[in-house]
């Protein structure tokens, strides 16, 4: 046969398998920046977006949230419909909602490794929840304060404008997202990969 | 040809595969039948060592499978249920390629296993076209053309037709049976053996883990009942 | 929705790499200069860019239409403040014309969203991007678009299982919850299947990549972005 065998250097099976969790995760992120909830306070309908960026963190850990952080910057980079509003491309990554974007590899790094401790990975509905709920408010501050950060650099305004507009109308809706990132670890019913 | 020498696994505590031997010669036409959790879907997961046993030994070409996985993974073609979820790119062209590329063939090479793969499931010319296009009947052959484009001595499907109409599943029979008749062997695990039947030439049922029928399809009828399988009526 | 369209425009016959390197020399210059002189000039780089690949600007507005509510947002908050005289026009002005340069580099990367192929894309992410990590990436990227729509459509029925048994009534955690739960679980669950089906299909480390080789056109492009990028500086 015609084939180079002996030089396939094959992806290991446990890697494969956080892998395909990572790109199936970033890819439903992506359908979620669709999905847009009317929301009163907001100038823009609210997603869930955010909640899915907690989840990567909490059940693929530090590793594989980033990278499936990563992926899915990636593919809305080159033109994947991922960015919320349907919006693709590399504008978005550096436009006035580039700090968000960029502060969910970070987030879902910072809270995979705040509630596993390190890199193998514990299933996060052990972790005592004061943990669980500082590792999302930690992951929270660090999103809005890259969001924030940057939009009112980008766009020349001052700190507490930004925060006014890009900050502060979400904070209602960042509250029932931790809610309901808890509940669905403390649910039981999404078991992590163990290695 | 694919052997299993007193194969056995366990999952959980649970024995699931208890000392199976069983030898596929190249080219047979293999129907594994049995309920769910009879064993075939492990049986059939070692032959491409998706799954590892726990004693006994897998070999495919006299080669076991543990010592290359490569070799084994590209003369196994293996195909689950659910197509949808085995295609690793949006368009058929790209999916198809994925085997032989990861095999480190040359361009040229690639692109003729894609067009022959697609050739042989009836889906030649339509690389560019988009899986979730597709019907369940052409997702299903484009995801045997993508085991196929591995140029596979044997080519394991694993429940295939869940989920297909009645004309999409005459279609992947259709070109099962042109496969078989090409020499390809085909192992077909199914619960249900009405349209099937008659393409085999061996009939292998399992249950709880061990293998209770092996028979051709002639004289398997009658020793297949009590099964939970269906069989076509006499 | 922006997408990529086959065409036969400059822009689509222009490797991946250096469309990226325009956009980036082009973002690079934009963020750097918020003058009337250099806006003028931009918007001028820009509309050629949306020419080359045949996209109109009224489309390429549409699709970014979300991130326009924020633009037109951001020049209000700025000009808006506590006491006297309430409103700050520098402060507006100065903000408006950031607001339009993010604007630009928007469209500007409209234009490679239209004229890139995914396939050619991952190609670019392959080879620009060394070892296990450039091969993750290029695989998750082909991932990422094949899994959309089929995520989409659970999503669809998760929403419609959700209203039809009053989901309406519920709590918004409790919603927000539900959906977490349904959507990972059955995401995982298609994941799970997919690596199994990569596996059998070989994927490996050291894959033959896909073909992409920079033409005549593409060095008067690189060209284009070093200026871009430099004028920065200025």
């Amino acid at each position: 046969m015609a084939t180079h065998e002996s030089t396939v250097d094959l992806v290991e099976g446990d890697v494969v398998r956080q892998f395909a969790r990572a790109a199936v995760l970033a890819a439903l992120i992506g359908v979620l920046g669709a999905i847009q909830i009317p929301y009163p306070l907001s100038p823009a309908p609210i997603t869930l977006q955010v909640l899915f960026v907690f989840l990567a963190g909490l059940v693929l850990g530090p590793v594989w949230g980033t990278a499936s952080m990563l992926l899915y910057l990636a593919a809305g980079a080159v033109g994947a419909p991922v960015f919320s509003g349907w919006e693709a491309g590399l504008g978005p990554l550096l436009g006035q909602t580039g700090g968000f974007l960029w502060s969910y590899p970070l987030a879902a790094g910072l809270i995979g490794l705040v509630v596993h401790r390190g890199t193998d990975l514990r299933d996060p509905a052990s972790v005592p929840l004061p943990i669980v709920v500082g590792a999302l408010v930690a992951g929270t501050v660090l999103v809005y304060a890259m969001g924030t950060g940057y939009a009112a650099w980008l766009l020349a305004l001052e700190p507490w404008e930004a925060i006014a507009g890009f900050a502060l109308p979400f904070i209602p809706a960042e509250l029932l997202k931790m809610a309901a990132a808890i509940a669905i670890v403390t649910s039981g019913r999404i078991e992590p990969v163990q290695s | 040809m694919i052997e299993f020498r007193s194969v056995s696994y366990a999952f959980d505590d649970v024995n699931v595969l208890e000392d199976v031997s069983l030898t596929i010669d190249d080219g047979e036409f293999v129907l594994f039948a049995g309920a769910n959790g009879s064993g075939k879907t492990t049986l059939l997961r070692h032959c491409n060592g998706l799954l590892t046993p726990d004693s006994g030994e897998v070999l495919v070409d006299e080669t076991p499978v543990s010592e290359n996985l490569v070799a084994a993974r590209s003369n196994v073609g293996m195909v689950f249920q659910h197509p949808r979820d085995q295609f690793v790119a949006a368009t058929v062209g790209a999916d198809v390629a994925f085997g032989p590329e990861n095999l480190g063939l040359s361009r040229q090479e690639i692109d003729r296993r894609v067009d022959a793969a697609l050739e042989a499931v009836n889906m030649a010319g339509r690389e560019d076209e988009r899986i979730d296009a597709l019907s369940g009947g052409e997702q299903s052959r484009v995801a045997i053309a993508g085991a196929l484009a591995m140029e596979p001595t044997h080519l394991v499907l694993d429940e295939p037709f869940t989920g297909l109409d009645d004309p999409a599943k005459r279609s992947v029979l259709e070109r099962l049976e042109s496969l078989s008749a090409d020499g390809t062997g085909v192992l077909l695990a199914t619960h249900d053996l009405r349209d099937v039947l008659a393409l085999a030439d061996r009939v292998v049922a399992m249950r709880d883990g061990h293998i209770v029928v092996d028979e051709p399809p002639a004289r398997a009828r009658e020793a297949l009942s009590g099964l939970e399988v269906r069989v076509p009526e006499a | 929705m922006l997408s990529y369209e086959p065409d036969g425009t400059l822009a689509h016959r222009l490797d991946p790499r250096s469309k990226l390197a325009i956009q980036i020399g082009f973002a690079a210059t934009a963020l750097a200069h918020t003058g009337l002189r250099a806006l003028a000039a931009l918007s001028v780089v820009a509309a050629v860019v949306l020419l080359v690949a045949r996209v109109s600007v009224l489309e390429a507005l549409y699709a970014y239409r979300y991130a326009l509510v924020f633009l037109t947002l951001a020049p209000l908050l700025a000009a808006v403040t506590f006491g006297s005289p309430w409103i700050d026009l520098e402060d507006g002005a100065t903000s408006a014309r950031a607001s339009y340069r993010v604007l630009l580099i928007l469209l500007v990367s409209a234009a490679y969203v239209r004229s890139t192929p995914v396939r050619a894309s991952r190609a670019a992410i392959q080879r620009t991007i060394p070892g296990k990590p450039g091969q993750l990436l290029g695989i998750g990227v082909a991932l990422v678009f094949r899994f959309l729509p089929v995520l989409q459509a659970d999503l669809r029925t998760i929403r419609d299982a959700m209203a039809a048994r009053l989901g309406d009534e519920r709590s918004a955690v409790d919603r927000a919850s539900t959906i977490g739960i349904l959507g990972l679980s059955r995401a995982f669950d298609r994941a799970d299947r997919l690596a199994l089906a990569m596996q059998a299909r070989c994927f490996a480390w050291n894959p033959t990549l896909p073909a992409l080789s920079l033409s005549r056109l593409d060095y008067p492009a690189f060209a284009v972005a070093v200026v871009l990028a430099l004028s920065a500086f200025l």
